[in-house]
């Protein structure tokens, strides 16, 4: 028993002096590497209304919808209309985008209590 | 409990699903007094009819599908799946995405090891060995989200084709830093040993080999009863059959040969993944783009590979469109938690059943799938 | 030089099966062997292949072919000894799909497969002791994984609300 209350010691010594692990989360935070799959940056402008990303999608999470009436001259096509809650954040939209307009961020501080932010418009917030 | 009976004298516990120590499954056990006397597994919370919606989705759609059938060993999974769809269509991989496979789906043996061991020490009630170990699984998932882009969900970046995207600047070397880090944690689990897992687990839960294979145990639970059978070295794939591993096997068939096993697996994949970093051409890997269109040629294939809870399978059947037509998934946990974990808690003293239970080391979602 | 003792070995097999059952075994660029055999020959082909050294099923699984009328089952063996994987498939009737339990060749490692099987696409496995429910709960409907059951018609009665703007999509 004296050995096993012994071998602790060391440890115990070392734990004295070393800095804690604790990050204070929300003022800080781990790094998040480049390549993470977290919220999408939509480009509307570089869009060209393909509908490859809402095919790919496994979970139907990209609908195709129209621009709202003031905006549907400069935009006459479908754009895409990602729900978060359905999102897997796969990222196969952002592998089959021809034109680079579906890319994803590093953004994961996506919680809400507001369900009306979960459907993410491809005119931003109007 | 009956008017006029004694509690003792038979009376239902169940083990689960709501239970800190079983997972989303739960064991009927039948107890009088101390003692197991029948077993009845309830499966099924974490049924999600995986085969069927496999149906719906073309393979690049399933290989993102294919994390979520264990997501202890999540990218093990993506490479069954993607082995038997490359297999169907008769594709080439590259060399260097088959060794990018093979690191990651070794690390991910690793990986799922450490979660075993950590919540068998939870389960037994040492609980610094669960957070030692989940502490250690912490710098493994690192390095995932570095290569992948997701800690325990790589959304399918082991997939038909190779691999989604090339490893970026920097992975061979965080790589090794974290196999260092893995050997000294296997020198911490082993300086714990005498006194935590051994003294739960010697002796109990033995399972002899004639009763593992009847009841079609496979991977550690099948050679800690003493044969030696590993789909690497008997069917290899992708680079197994260039690398040189041993198969550890016990005799004893008890929990601590499980135990022992498992440990011993982790040294052997940290020399594969120093002999798969070695073999790392430097040639460039072209990202795999995902298709919409396409059909799969007609065919079928059964691919055997062998993860870190035993023998996975995939059976594949296409009739010539895009999506497969039938895909059966064959994990090895439906055996290990439906005839032997019932085959195995007959007899067993009530404490006794969290050590057999989870020296199986099951896993609720590869069972219902 | 053990691939090539392998191989041989899987040769004299399959020309023993396929010799008995008057088939021709097909062998996959991958090395597995696939056999087709008649409904009536599946009992003796499957008690054949446990005899010559198939002690380990891996899998059993059942394709729907409903154009056809019939059930396709698949016995998957692998045999420990000489490595070789042989797939033994058989086509039964569909409205009337019964087949003899695998279980006194292989015990529960198959008898769990075919509980799933029966639950799942309602094939009855004669001499099977234990056929309850496996996953299911308080499921009355037919079984759920044949091609005939519309599980997102089901899916879309069942749970999904009228109004719902999350749901839109697909209700296609």
């Amino acid at each position: 028993m004296i050995d096993m209350a012994l071998g602790v010691i060391p440890q115990l010594i070392k734990n004295l002096f070393s800095r804690p692990m604790t990050v204070a989360f929300p003022h800080e935070a781990i790094p998040i590497p480049e390549g993470y799959r977290g919220e999408h940056a939509y480009d509307v402008d570089r869009c060209t209304g393909c509908t490859l990303c809402a095919r790919v999608c496994p979970n139907r999470a990209i609908e195709m919808v129209e621009a709202p009436e003031e905006r549907r001259e400069a935009y006459p096509k479908t754009y895409p209309q990602i729900d978060l809650g359905k999102c897997c954040f796969c990222g196969l939209c952002q592998d089959i985008c021809p034109s680079g307009a579906m890319t994803m961020t590093q953004n994961v501080f996506l919680s809400t209590n507001d369900r009306s932010t979960v459907l993410r418009s491809p005119f931003g917030k109007t | 409990m009956a008017k006029g009976r004694r509690a003792a004298d038979g009376y239902d516990l169940y083990f689960g699903p709501v239970h800190p120590g079983s997972g989303n499954f739960g064991v009927k056990l039948t107890v009088e007094g101390e003692r197991v006397v029948a077993a009845r597994a309830d499966p099924g919370y974490l049924h999600r009819g995986f085969e069927k919606l496999m149906e719906y989705r073309t393979p690049m759609q399933n290989a993102v599908l294919s994390d979520r059938l264990c997501i202890l060993e999540s990218l093990n999974w993506n490479l069954v799946h993607a082995e038997a769809v490359d297999r169907l269509c008769g594709t080439e991989i590259p060399e260097r995405a088959k060794t990018i496979r093979v690191i990651l789906a070794e690390l991910s043996r690793i990986q799922s090891h450490i979660i075993w061991y950590g919540v068998l020490s939870k389960a037994l009630g040492f609980d610094t060995g669960f957070k030692v170990a989940f502490g250690y699984r912490d710098y493994v998932l690192d390095l995932f989200e570095f290569v992948t882009g997701g800690r325990v969900y790589p959304a399918g970046y082991i997939c038909p084709g190779g691999v989604r995207r090339d490893i970026p600047e920097g992975t061979k070397r965080r790589i090794v830093e974290l196999l260092a880090k893995l050997e000294r944690m296997i020198r911490e689990f082993e300086a714990y040993d005498s006194k935590t897992i051994a003294v739960r687990c010697r002796g109990i839960g033995v399972l002899e080999l004639d009763d593992a294979l009847r009841l079609g145990a496979t991977g550690p639970v099948l050679r800690a009863s003493g044969l030696s059978a590993d789909v690497r070295r008997d069917a290899p794939y992708e680079i197994y059959d260039d690398l040189d591993f041993e198969i550890p096997v016990r005799e004893e068939g008890d929990a601590f040969a499980r135990s022992i096993i498992r440990r011993r697996e982790i040294e052997e994949s940290i020399r594969i993944v120093r002999q798969a970093l070695g073999r790392l051409t430097a040639e460039p890997l072209p990202p795999v783009k995902p298709k919409t269109a396409g059909k799969l040629p007609e065919g079928e294939v059964y691919v055997r590979n062998e993860i870190a809870r035993g023998e996975a399978a995939v059976y594949l059947r296409s009739v010539g469109e895009s999506h497969p037509y039938r895909c059966k998934i064959r994990g090895p946990d439906l055996l290990h938690m439906i005839p032997v974990l019932e085959h195995l808690l007959v007899g067993a003293e009530v404490a006794d059943v969290p050590a057999i239970y989870w020296s199986l080391n099951i896993c609720p979602a590869d069972m219902d799938r | 030089m053990a691939a090539m003792e392998s191989e041989r070995r899987r040769a004299e097999l399959l020309e023993r099966i396929g010799s008995r059952f008057d088939l021709e075994p097909r062998v996959a660029e991958d090395g597995t062997a696939w056999v087709s055999v008649r409904e009536q020959d599946l009992g003796d082909c499957l008690a054949f292949a446990k005899r010559e050294g198939f002690d380990h099923c891996s899998a059993v699984s059942v394709t729907d072919w409903p154009e056809e009328e019939t059930f396709e089952l698949t016995y998957h063996l692998w045999s420990y000894e000489t490595k070789v994987l042989l797939t033994v498939k058989s086509r039964i009737d569909r409205g009337k799909a019964t087949v003899a339990s695998a279980i006194p060749l292989w015990g529960p490692s198959a008898g769990i497969h075919e509980r799933e099987l029966h639950e799942l696409f309602g094939v009855e496995f004669a001499g099977n002791p234990d056929l309850a429910p496996l996953f299911l709960e308080k499921w009355d409907g037919p079984p759920p994984f044949r091609k005939d059951f519309d599980w997102r018609a089901y899916v879309t009665e069942t749970f999904y609300e009228e109004g719902n703007p999350h749901e839109q999509s697909y209700r296609d």
